[in-house]
């Protein structure tokens, strides 16, 4: 990769990508505010959809708090890892999440192409996010398995990167010798924040939370379901 | 209606990419990128490392040519150039990398910079000293423990277990992200080589992490005994690591769906049915 892509893509792309995320947020929420939710097709269909959903969310989730606490705290992750059981625990488990998030992410497609009801409500969009996810998660697994250990070195040199980034000083020079999936993965990233406000992915502002606590409601309809009458 | 955001979204990126694209790349001044790029390989009056020592190196070759190697040393070989070809033998095989940020206008400052540096009686970058005593039993344990990470180096760098692996560490291995270290001394050159990196390594990714964390001289020592002992000891890491890494996560993997299915196993019709039909006796 040329010094100029680097600069384009490592330094100038992320601000281009977190501006169009907050902008984009925001814009969507005050002109189509009742789009501002993942979307969900469980109402239509809700038996594959469960082997697409909880392995995904379980693994996406649990892996991206890894790379959270990796760039807050990469100092600790270092000391942790300064073990090498504890290290190859922590790898370990990150693989697992991140194979969860690619049987879920391979289910969901499937889910998407096979049951005719839910093909119909999957638009062009989210077929380009379904393919950015899939280059993400598969990308990201290439790089845990043939160039460990990803959270040592995450914290020695992207961490300080990222921090770069955030203090509107970018150093460039953490990354732009680093092996070329290593790259596309976090390019890959930095698309997936730029898009996020105009998809489905915009439901991570608005996770239902409360949903862990509050009590059970019952859905009620009014009356029974007659075949052939609308 | 759902509407569709495919459109808004290619065009606000195409514009801000296209308003942005223009973006230069700071320059250097030659001191400071030889010492970044160049004296983990080289010297000017300290003698060869992997490379030549470049005192009086414009006596040599004229500067139409130096420019244009420094330029791009892989085109040069690979277009048969004798000379070219000659300092790759006598590197032992290994190829100048092209360096990031080295244009016709830092070749032409860094050779105006040889030059004026070989004229010294003593180049600022004429090498320092790596001692070469016996490496002792000591000297091993020691660089053990800080190539692990187990003793912290002194200025806090990262371990090197992160980023390297060798054929003598165990377990699931080191670090892939750098080299297999195992055979470096065959592939610099020695001691004096690997020393010389160590001291100032040559990669943009080695020099951001280590800015302000350079090894110690106590500390250069220690780890160049477990490279010495690492080639001492066999071949290389093999891929047998990396295999038990994915059988493991691919093992749990299966737990993770099995514990999955059962924590949901009541999912079809432990939810909804309980709730009305204890609505309905509520309301009876």
């Amino acid at each position: 990769m040329s010094a100029a892509a680097n600069q384009l893509l490592l330094v100038v792309f992320p601000y281009v990508a977190m501006l169009i995320f907050f902008l984009g947020t925001i814009y969507r929420y005050r002109n189509a505010p009742f789009t501002y939710s993942s979307l969900s097709s469980q109402f239509l269909e809700n038996q594959q959809h469960f082997w697409s959903l909880v392995p995904f969310h379980y693994g996406i989730v649990t892996v991206l708090a890894g790379h959270v606490v990796a760039f807050l705290l990469p100092r600790h992750i270092l000391a942790w890892n300064s073990v090498p059981l504890r290290l190859y625990v922590l790898e370990i488990s990150a693989l697992i999440f991140g194979l969860l998030t690619l049987t879920g992410l391979i289910g969901s497609v499937i889910r998407r192409l096979t049951v005719p009801k839910i093909k119909i409500v999957t638009t062009s969009l989210d077929w380009h996010v379904f393919l950015l996810l899939l280059f993400q998660v598969v990308s990201g697994l290439y790089v845990a398995v043939f160039h460990p250990w990803g959270s040592s070195w995450f914290s020695a040199a992207l961490s300080p990167y990222l921090w770069s980034l955030v203090k509107f000083s970018p150093d460039i020079n953490f990354v732009a010798m680093l092996p070329i999936m290593v790259k596309l993965h976090i390019i890959s990233a930095y698309t997936l924040i730029a898009m996020a406000p105009f998809t489905r992915l915009v439901h991570i502002l608005v996770m239902p939370n409360p949903y862990l606590w509050r009590k059970p409601q019952v859905v009620r309809w009014y009356r029974r379901f007659v075949p052939g009458v609308s | 209606m759902r509407r569709n955001w495919m459109r808004e979204w290619y065009l606000a990126a195409g514009v801000i990419v296209g308003l942005v694209a223009p973006w230069p790349a700071g320059a250097q001044k030659p001191a400071d990128f030889f010492r970044q790029n160049c004296m983990s390989c080289h010297t000017i009056g300290g003698g060869r490392i992997t490379g030549p020592d470049l005192k009086g190196v414009t006596q040599r070759k004229d500067a139409a040519w130096l420019e244009k190697f420094v330029q791009n040393p892989k085109a040069a070989i690979d277009g048969g150039d004798a000379y070219a070809v000659q300092l790759q033998q006598e590197a032992r095989g290994v190829i100048m990398p092209t360096i990031p940020g080295m244009n016709a206008e830092m070749a032409k400052a860094m050779i105006a910079f040889l030059d004026a540096e070989s004229k010294l009686a003593k180049s600022q970058f004429a090498g320092g000293a790596i001692s070469d005593r016996p490496l002792t039993a000591v000297d091993l344990a020691l660089g053990r423990e800080l190539f692990y990470g187990t003793k912290k180096l002194a200025n806090g760098g990262p371990a090197c277990v992160n980023c390297h692996t060798m054929g003598t560490v165990g377990g699931l291995g080191g670090g892939r992200l750098g080299p297999d270290l195992t055979l470096v001394y065959a592939r610099l050159g020695g001691r004096k080589a690997v020393g010389a990196w160590l001291v100032a390594p040559a990669t943009p990714t080695m020099q951001s992490v280590f800015r302000g964390a350079a090894l110690q001289p106590e500390e250069i020592l220690p780890l160049l005994a477990m490279v010495e002992d690492a080639a001492r000891q066999g071949p290389a890491a093999n891929q047998s690591s990396l295999v038990k890494f994915f059988v493991a996560g691919f093992g749990g993997l299966t737990l993770g769906l099995v514990l999955l299915g059962a924590a949901w196993r009541g999912r079809f019709k432990a939810v909804r049915r309980p709730l009305v039909h204890g609505g309905m006796r509520g309301e009876e």
